[in-house]
């Protein structure tokens, strides 16, 4: 991964043509180019924290186009968390972003934030919630949350269904782990039971990490690193532990191993990972936490990667210094992964399936990190359940942007207004997407007068399947 | 420094939100991409051609210093404001007026994206042929002020040769309007030649109609790897001294592939000593024609490689690749000076011999990329700033490299301008006369020298 020092910049000016703030402000203190150089500055001296200068640096959906376009090849994305991070302290988020971050970091604040939200949902007169916006989105057209946890739902591992190729139960065509995210597990449970049908069908068995928690990308943005930590040290041994699983192997094996030295424990988590095909995302966001992130946060705690001092930090938490970057290796996002099997899920569906006139939204994440665009429109020209009407901007950020769209409404309307008119005017029923925020987001600007629904692609895959 | 009063009467001509004076906004126009910088006072957008009189007219009675911007995307500081003062930023005075492609031209205001120019155009089937490497930043106001070049200018012209008409704010506040609708046109000075490439010492552009001409039926591009650069600069020689006139010749030499291939990863030739990226547009049958023709010069030359780009999607990745050369020179080192000087197609060789011989007696890493079917070098040297003694070697190659173009018979630049970078070179190809004959018109145009101040005039 490339990861150049500030003075780098060439001051080129590239990332201004491609990053979704500077394209609505026009206004270079909102360009990529600009946070840069402020956070030059800062580091010089020359600036010291204030609100104004966080306001400049957090004024950033972290799409990370710009890291992506960038020909000297900055990390803009690591660049302006780490900022975030030094500026927490003396100028802290709003309290709305401080409670969520502080929902997010344990799992069971989150379960019961959920409830809390169901019972306060049910309480609110209608009226109030039409009213009423959180950032850009009337409380009205919020999502419900989900009745039951998603995850609570299933059994820790669902088992291969009969499938082409001959594959069932005992013989499935791979193992693959789960990351479910919360907003599936909590918001959006029809994605999960999508993903896992498409991928039990497909003949994969697939095991739900138990234990699993926020993936920290809402934490890492907020400048929280600490919690993120954490976080990242429950969900690799939560993964890690799914993995095993998969293999036969018993956790205790590795937990053996593990008290012996970091090399057996490294081996063991290498030989529980070949066992297993993937750790699938639906949510690119999640994706890139486990994907880049968690690798850059481990060489944050030990920029050297020291073994014995990554170790050490490994058993305090854990998990083994070897295990974000075999994690990373096998992250999949859930599209590129089903384009891999494009031709099988064509040929399991019906030539009778209903097609389905559909638009699609690029999430940041997908396009950015991911690098799945070209693979997604593939398989939305070819599965019989889709009509796929293109866009002109269905590559256009919607302003989402995690927090952003509540941070910075203003911004995140006129980047969403232009989406709407080409979305309408497409004439489609389905609007999909593979981010739950963007879910949240282009669902909460539509109104009830459109006949659009907004839903992951997984959803009217797994309908063309058959359950 | 502007006083609370005089903001005051700023803000009566803009809202607030089109007004930055803090320290954190302010860091933000004391850039473009090169090295020197300097911190406006406050920097105003304007949306109207009105507000823009009314501010110079404002900034004129108080003798503060004005300094343009677009995107800030010039390499030679023109839009750094070195005496401070105001920065007027056109960046959201971006609307496209008119497009007549039935009578060839567009009219835009001077925010306008070149990149969203070409888009615009597009649809209709025409395009502005000048492409600087910038063109998805730069604007058509910065395009003016710097009589931006870019490829496909070898064949089709520079800014300079697209303008027909210019809308400019004096900086008394007068506004003033030159040339028509009309591709043809002789009333009077043909006042464009003055206002384009004068990096907005002399007046700011508000309005402009442009030249649109049709795109071409066919595009062709190649690109031929020599083991030797020399064999490579002969190459360009031969085939533009023969008659053969391609759309865009780029030429790279291998640190500059190399840095293009790390970010690119396209496959290019690491080995290679010089690569030429060659396209060709027109008809059908003249492309193949001249593409025949090219490949059998590349051969004389001893080219090793030579290949066509096999679908647009092919060629606009190596463009994509060629427009990037700058930035990924910026991964090479702390700083990058990037120059401009041109000499007569026939010094190509020589010219690029003498660069290198430079780099090399100075210990320097130079990166030879150049427009080379006219003559337009880009010798980029990435070194550290902070190295005192390394940027002391920097800047006298450079003089070497300045005076070894004014010897071929070459110029300071192309096309990036004069701006900081090279005023002091001026006399090397301009005798004190002319200088002198620059400075009257600027004096009798910008008398109280609020326009720009610090640049080469
Ligand atoms: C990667 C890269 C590649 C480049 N490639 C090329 C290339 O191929 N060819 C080329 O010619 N240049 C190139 N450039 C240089 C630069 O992009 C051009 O000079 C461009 O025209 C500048 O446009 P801008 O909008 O960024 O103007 P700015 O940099 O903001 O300003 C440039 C000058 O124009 C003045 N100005 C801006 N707007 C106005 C106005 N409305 N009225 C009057 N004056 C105004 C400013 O005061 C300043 O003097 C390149 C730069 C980079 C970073």
């Amino acid at each position: 991964m490339t990861d150049q020092p500030i003075q780098n910049c060439g001051k080129c000016g590239l990332c201004l043509s491609v990053c979704p703030v500077y394209q609505v402000l026009k206004q270079e203190q909102a360009s990529p180019r600009a946070r840069l150089q402020l956070i030059k500055a800062f580091e010089k001296k020359d600036l010291s924290a204030s609100p104004l200068l966080k306001d400049l640096v957090s004024r950033c959906l972290m799409c990370g186009a710009c890291k992506v376009a960038c020909p000297s090849g900055i990390n803009h994305y690591a660049k302006f968390m780490e900022m975030r991070r030094k500026m927490a302290k003396s100028q802290p988020d709003p309290p709305a972003i401080r409670s969520l971050v502080y929902l997010l970091a344990k799992e069971y604040r989150l379960r019961m934030g959920a409830g809390l939200a169901r019972i306060g949902r049910r309480l609110t007169p209608g009226a109030l919630e039409k009213k009423y916006k959180i950032g850009t989105i009337p409380v009205s057209r919020f999502p419900e949350m989900n009745r039951r946890s998603f995850r609570s739902t299933l059994p820790r591992v669902a088992f291969a269904k009969d499938s082409p190729g001959g594959h069932c139960r005992d013989n499935p065509r791979g193992r693959v782990v789960y990351f479910t995210g919360c907003a599936t597990n909590f918001l959006f449970a029809d994605t999960g039971q999508a993903t896992v049908n498409i991928l039990t069908r497909l003949g994969y068995e697939v095991v739900i990490p138990d234990g699993q928690t926020c993936c920290g990308i809402p934490m890492m943005f907020h400048g929280a690193r600490d919690q993120a930590v954490e976080n990242m040290a429950v969900n690799l041994t939560a993964i890690q532990e799914a993995m095993r699983e998969n293999s036969g192997n018993t956790t205790e094996n590795a937990k053996d191993a593990a008290a012996e030295n970091c090399d057996a424990m490294d081996k063991a988590c290498d030989e529980a990972a070949k066992h297993c095909d993937a750790v699938i995302v639906d949510c690119t966001t999640c994706g890139a936490a486990l994907k880049d992130e968690y690798p850059a946060l481990m060489n944050t705690l030990d920029p050297s990667r020291n073994k014995a001092l990554a170790h050490q930090i490994a058993l305090a938490q854990k998990t083994t210094p070897g295990m974000p970057d075999t994690i990373a290796a096998k992250t999949r996002d859930i599209l590129s992964f089903l384009h891999d099997h494009m031709d099988d899920l064509a040929a399991a569906m019906k030539p009778t399936t209903p097609k389905h006139k559909v638009i699609y939204h690029a999430p940041c994440h997908s396009k950015n990190s991911f690098n799945s665009l070209a693979k997604v429109l593939d398989l939305l020209k070819a599965l019989p359940c889709f009509d796929y009407i293109p866009v002109p901007d269905e590559a256009a950020c919607c302003g989402g942007g995690g927090t952003f769209f509540y941070e910075y409404p203003d911004i995140s309307r006129k980047m969403m207004a232009k989406k709407l008119i080409s979305a309408r005017a497409a004439g489609a029923d389905f609007w999909l997407t593979d981010c739950p925020v963007c879910r949240i987001n282009l669902h909460g600007s539509l109104s009830e007068k459109d006949n659009l629904t907004v839903v992951h692609p997984v959803t009217l895959i797994s309908k063309g399947l058959g359950s | 420094m502007i006083s609370p009063d005089l903001k005051k009467q700023f803000l009566s001509i803009v809202d607030p939100t089109r007004w930055l004076d803090q320290k954190e906004q302010l860091f933000c126009y004391a850039y473009d991409a090169f090295v020197e910088e300097s911190m406006p006072d406050a920097v105003i957008f304007p949306e109207t051609t009105d507000e823009v009189s009314q501010i110079l007219a404002l900034a004129s009675a108080h003798k503060i210093p004005v300094t343009g911007r677009g995107a800030g995307t010039s390499v030679c500081g023109a839009p750094v404001p070195l005496h401070h003062g105001l920065v007027i930023c056109f960046s959201q005075m971006d609307r496209i007026i008119e497009i007549n492609t039935k009578d060839r031209y567009i009219i835009v205001e001077p925010g306008v994206v070149n990149a969203d120019v070409q888009a615009a155009l597009a649809p209709y089937g025409f395009f502005f042929p000048p492409d600087p490497g910038s063109m998805n930043s730069s604007t058509i106001g910065g395009n003016i002020a710097q009589n931006a070049g870019g490829p496909r200018c070898l064949k089709y012209g520079v800014t300079l040769d697209y303008i027909l008409g210019l809308e400019v704010v004096l900086a008394s506040g007068k506004v003033i309007t030159f040339g028509s609708k009309n591709i043809k046109d002789v009333t009077g000075y043909k006042l464009a030649a003055l206002f384009c490439g004068s990096e907005g010492t002399l007046g700011l552009v508000t309005k402009a109609i442009l030249k649109v001409v049709p795109l071409p039926e066919t595009v062709k591009t190649i690109m031929a790897t020599f083991k030797d650069l020399d064999d490579t600069a002969k190459a360009v020689t031969d085939i533009i001294g023969s008659g053969i006139l391609p759309a865009a010749m780029e030429l790279m030499d291998r640190l500059t592939l190399n840095a293009i291939e790390d970010k690119a990863g396209l496959g290019l030739d690491r080995e290679a000593a010089g690569t030429l990226l060659i396209e060709v547009d027109g008809v059908a049958e003249a492309c193949d024609k001249q593409i025949k023709q090219i490949t059998e010069k590349l051969h004389a030359s001893h080219a090793v490689n030579i290949q066509e780009a096999g679908s647009a999607e092919d060629r606009e990745r190596l463009w994509t690749a060629r427009r990037s050369a700058y930035g990924v020179f910026a991964k090479l080192a702390p700083d990058i000076i990037s120059e401009d000087v041109t000499v007569p197609v026939s010094r190509v060789p020589e010219m690029v011999r003498r660069i290198v011989q430079i780099a090399d007696k100075y210990k320097l890493r130079v990166g030879v990329l150049a427009h080379a079917g006219d003559g337009n070098m880009h010798p980029m040297i990435p070194a550290d700033k902070s190295n005192a003694q390394e940027w002391e070697r920097v800047l006298a190659a450079f003089d070497e490299i300045f005076q070894a173009a004014a010897d071929l018979d070459g110029t300071l630049s192309g096309e990036h301008g004069i701006g900081l970078a090279k005023s002091k070179y001026l006399p090397l190809v301009m005798n004190q006369d002319t200088i002198d004959f620059m400075k009257t018109i600027k004096q009798a145009v910008d008398p109280d020298g609020i326009l720009n101040p610090g640049k080469f005039v």
